[in-house]
Parts: structure tokens; sequence; C-alpha cells
């Protein structure tokens, strides 16, 4: 049984096909990046793992689970199990760390107690203890990442989908998250990383799915980034 | 349910504080569409006074000639109140009348000539009619047309009255549609400000709604903040608007009562202060949560 498994998925919007009968198989405690051009359609690919966009083709599966076939409140489950770190953030703007953090907590029913004892710790882990109480615009780019994916892990999920966590950040910034998101993978959580940053994904010496005009053109172990 | 109410209240308050210009501008527009809302009740109020006053006022006078008795006139009189559609009847005699008229013209002495030089009491003996209902004045000025003693009237009056009996009721029927119209037209503007208000409000939340979404937040966690943000809103905007009109209730409602007296308005307002106060509150709760969950709706389906 693969954690994640997709089985001949297409996507078009407006009659463009963005993805073209993918398959691939992603594994438990894997960490994978998927790599290709801008609009070569990673984004989309990681979309409809959280059923933000439904394919107009195919079958995707997560814990043997047809994502297409579930019902509203099984779709809020789904999303609980896979944390995402977006490459616009998407932090709640009128909360802080702390309560953007709690939030993911809070949507899954844990009581006041294990969100006051939880959320202090994931916030240590991505070193952003000290900034608890800042509001997201008063945090820079790296700390607001920091904060995405301290939310993304407080769940315990079993994949982590990271689309361009870099993109906005700079170079010593993009480090400390990429070792984050290794880290994060050690210790058991599969992530998918869609990147089109040449040096990290050869750096990183993982498995490589590479996307060239919505077809899958390589998918290797300890690949490379070729296009 | 109690630590879920707690947080959804938490976190409600919390969305008002932080959004608080935002927050601002909801409650300063509910609270002017409560202020129409309760101008709706006021005005229904004012029209209802007006029509009944009309209404008070009328009544049938039926005048008889001089040389009937007084017994015949009584006796017609209570013949008269067998009749189910009379409320009341009034004998005025011939005495009362001149007296009475003679009290109206005091300061007019040409009249006062003219009664000395007559030297006999000119004026006739009448019966005052009031009705139960407006539309069956007509109906009693045919009985008294068709009646026995029809030969004993002087029968002028009644097709005078006829014409007054008919120009009160549509006068009545045109207040009543007018006014009708007037508080749909009100109530819909009341309902469209507060309604289009909270939606821009959402609106501009519509992405902290997406970001909810996809962390995983059920429909009820998303909407039950904003709906309590709603009705909390629709409550502060109550107190508000009650302070408003009272205020202006204050300053202007003598005015008011000196332009149309009897309309009774701050009277009608104090008196029905707590009736007024729940409704409104009752309407800008209502307009805060159907408001909320209406505008919510839309981006919750990703």
């Amino acid at each position: 049984m693969s954690l994640v498994y997709f089985k001949n998925v297409s996507k078009s919007y407006n009659g463009s096909l963005i993805l073209d009968n993918v398959t691939f198989t992603v594994e438990t405690g894997e960490f994978v990046s998927i790599v290709g051009r801008s609009g070569v359609g990673k984004t989309t690919l990681l979309r409809m793992l959280i059923r933000e966009e439904l394919p107009t083709k195919g079958k995707i599966y997560f814990n043997d689970k047809e994502i297409n076939r579930l019902k509203p409140q099984e779709v809020s489950l789904l999303r609980r199990k896979i944390g995402v770190v977006f490459q616009d953030f998407k932090l709640l703007p009128n909360k802080t760390a702390f309560e953007n953090v709690a939030f993911a907590m809070e949507v899954a029913g844990y009581s006041e107690e294990t969100v006051k004892k939880d959320v202090p710790e994931v916030l240590k882990l991505v070193n952003l203890q000290n900034k608890a109480d800042n509001f997201p615009y008063q945090l820079s780019a790296g700390e607001k990442q920091r904060t995405v994916i301290a939310r993304a892990l407080i769940q315990r999920p079993e994949l982590i989908l990271a689309d361009e966590p870099t993109g906005n950040l700079d170079p010593i910034n993009s480090w400390d998250i990429i070792k984050l998101l290794v880290k994060i993978n050690e210790l058991g959580t599969a992530v998918m990383l869609a990147s089109h940053d040449k040096e990290i994904v050869n750096t990183l010496g993982k498995r490589v799915i590479s996307l060239e005009d919505g077809k899958i053109i390589r998918d290797e172990q300890e690949g490379r980034y070729l296009i | 349910m109690i630590a879920i109410l707690k947080r959804m209240f938490k976190t409600a308050w919390q969305g008002m504080k932080r959004n608080n210009w935002l927050s601002l501008a909801c409650i300063v527009m509910m609270t002017l569409s409560l202020l129409i809302f309760s101008s709706i009740l006021i005005f229904n109020h004012a029209t209802n006074t007006l029509i009944n006053t009309l209404k008070g006022k009328m009544d049938i006078s039926i005048y008889f000639k001089t040389d009937v008795p007084e017994e015949d006139i009584l006796k017609i009189r209570d013949e008269l109140l067998s009749n189910e559609t009379i409320a009341k009847i009034n004998y005025v005699s011939r005495e009362e009348a001149l007296k009475a008229f003679e009290e109206r013209s005091k300061y007019n002495p040409t009249i006062q000539k003219a009664l000395d030089e007559l030297g006999e009491n000119p004026l006739a003996a009448s019966l005052n009619i009031k009705a139960k209902k407006t539309e069956d004045y007509n109906t009693i000025i045919e009985s008294v047309k068709n009646s026995s003693f029809k030969d004993k009237l002087i029968t002028v009056d009644l097709a005078e009255n006829q014409k007054v009996v008919s120009r009160v009721d549509a006068l009545a029927r045109a207040v009543k549609i007018g006014s009708l119209f007037a508080i749909s037209i009100l109530a819909c503007l009341s309902f469209i400000i507060g309604f289009n208000t909270i939606r821009m409000a959402i609106y501009s939340l519509k992405e902290e709604v997406e970001i909810m979404k996809l962390v995983g937040a059920s429909n009820w966690f998303i909407r039950g903040p904003f709906l309590l943000e709603g009705a909390l809103q629709g409550f502060i905007a109550s107190i508000s608007a009650t302070i408003i009109f009272s205020l202006l209730l204050l300053a202007f409602g003598g005015r008011i009562e000196n332009f149309v007296p009897g309309i009774g308005l701050s009277v009608y307002f104090w008196s029905h202060f707590w009736f007024i106060f729940f409704l409104q509150t009752a309407f800008g709760i209502f307009l805060g949560i159907i408001s909320s969950f209406w505008a919510l709706n839309h981006y919750l389906k990703i």
C-alpha cells in the first residue's frame, strides 16, 4: 500500500492540458522532489492531493482512499493529515504566529491544554519561540515560512507538501527551510517538494520526478534536476 | 460543547477587535439599517393613529324636524340602538344645540342679533350616531333613509355625510396602502444596507476563509465565529440605534407633537420601549447571522 498513488491523472483548464496521464506512487517516509519549469503543473499536482482541484481524468489515492470520492467532511480530515507549505505562506493575517499554529490544532478538536503544550514545542523546533506573539506582518519571509512549517507539522501529518517553499526567500533562509524539511523527513514524515531550484534539488540527492509538457519524463531515486 | 462555544466566542471577539475598522463600519451601517427599521415601527404607529383619529372624528348626525317631540326621538334612538352595527348614539336636544351654537358664535354679533330677532330656537334636535366600523356608515345611512321615521327627518345632512364617509374611507385606504408601500421599501432598504455591508466585510476576509479550509477546518468551524460576530455586531448596532432614537425623540419629540397634534410618538416609543428594542435586536441579530451565512457559503466551496 502506497501513501500516495496517482493513477493516469490528467488535468486541463479551459481545454488546455496541464497534466497528461501522470502515474506515480509515493511511499511512507519518502522524500520526493517534483521538478520542472514554471507552469508545468507541479502546483496543480499538489493541489489535487488536498482536493483544492479535481483531476479531469484519472484517480488519486491517499492511504488507499480515492480523493475524488471523498465527502466534504472527509476532505477536512484529509487536509488535517497532509501538511501544506505554500510559497505565498497563506498565514491568517489577524492571528499571531502562535495562534496560526494553534488554529491547525483547534480545527482538529484538540483541547486548550494540549494546544498550549504542543504549540510552543513546535515553534521551538522551527526556532520561532521568541516570535510566538508576532503577527505575520511583523515576521520576515523566512520566519513566515517557518511558521507555515510549524503549522503543517503540528498535526503530525503523514505527508508534507511543500510548494516552492523557497520561492520568496533569500539563499540562507532557503537552506534553513530545506534543512528543516529534511529533518522532518528523517523523523518519518513523507515530503513532496515542488521546486524549480536546480541547486537545492541536486544537493538533496533524493528521488526526483521531472515533469515536462504535463508528462513525467523522468523518475529517479537519487535523481537530479536535468532540464 | 462548552469548550467549542468558548473557543467560538473568543475567536468572534478577537475577530471584531482585530478587524476593528471593518467591524466599526459594519456596526455603523447596521445601526443605520436598524434606525430605518425602528422608523418603520414608529411610522406604522403614526399612520394607524392618523387613521384612528380620522375614524374617531366621524359620525352621522340625523336632524329631526322641529315639531317632532322629544319622546319620539328617544324612541327612535332606542330603536336604532338595536342595530348591531351602531356603537353609540348621542341625543342632542334643541336646547342643547342652541346652547352649543350660542357658545360657538358668542364673538359674532351678527349671528347673535339674528337669533334675538327670530325670538325662538330655530335649531333641530339631533342624534349623533357612531358606527362600530367605518364601512358600516353607508348601510346605517341607507337604513335611516328607508326607515319608518324618515318623514320626521331633515334629510339633506344624510347625503352630505355620505360624501364625508366615503372621503374618509378613501383617505384611510390611501394612507394604509401608501404606508404599506413605504414600509416595504424601507424594510427592503434596511435589509439591503445591512446585508451588503456584511457581505463586503466577509469578501475582504475571503482569503482567510480559504486558508482555514486548506488547513482542514470544517465549514461549521469556520462559520461559527463569523455568525457569532454578525450577531454581536447586530446586538451592538441595536443598542446604538436605540440610544440615537431616544436622543432624537428627546430633542424633537415635542416639536413633532406640536406639528402633528395627537400623534404621540414619544408616548408610544417610551411605552413600547422594550418591545421596540426586542424587535430591533432580533432583526439586527437575524440580519447579522443570515448575511454572514449567505456571504460565507460562497467561499466555503473549495
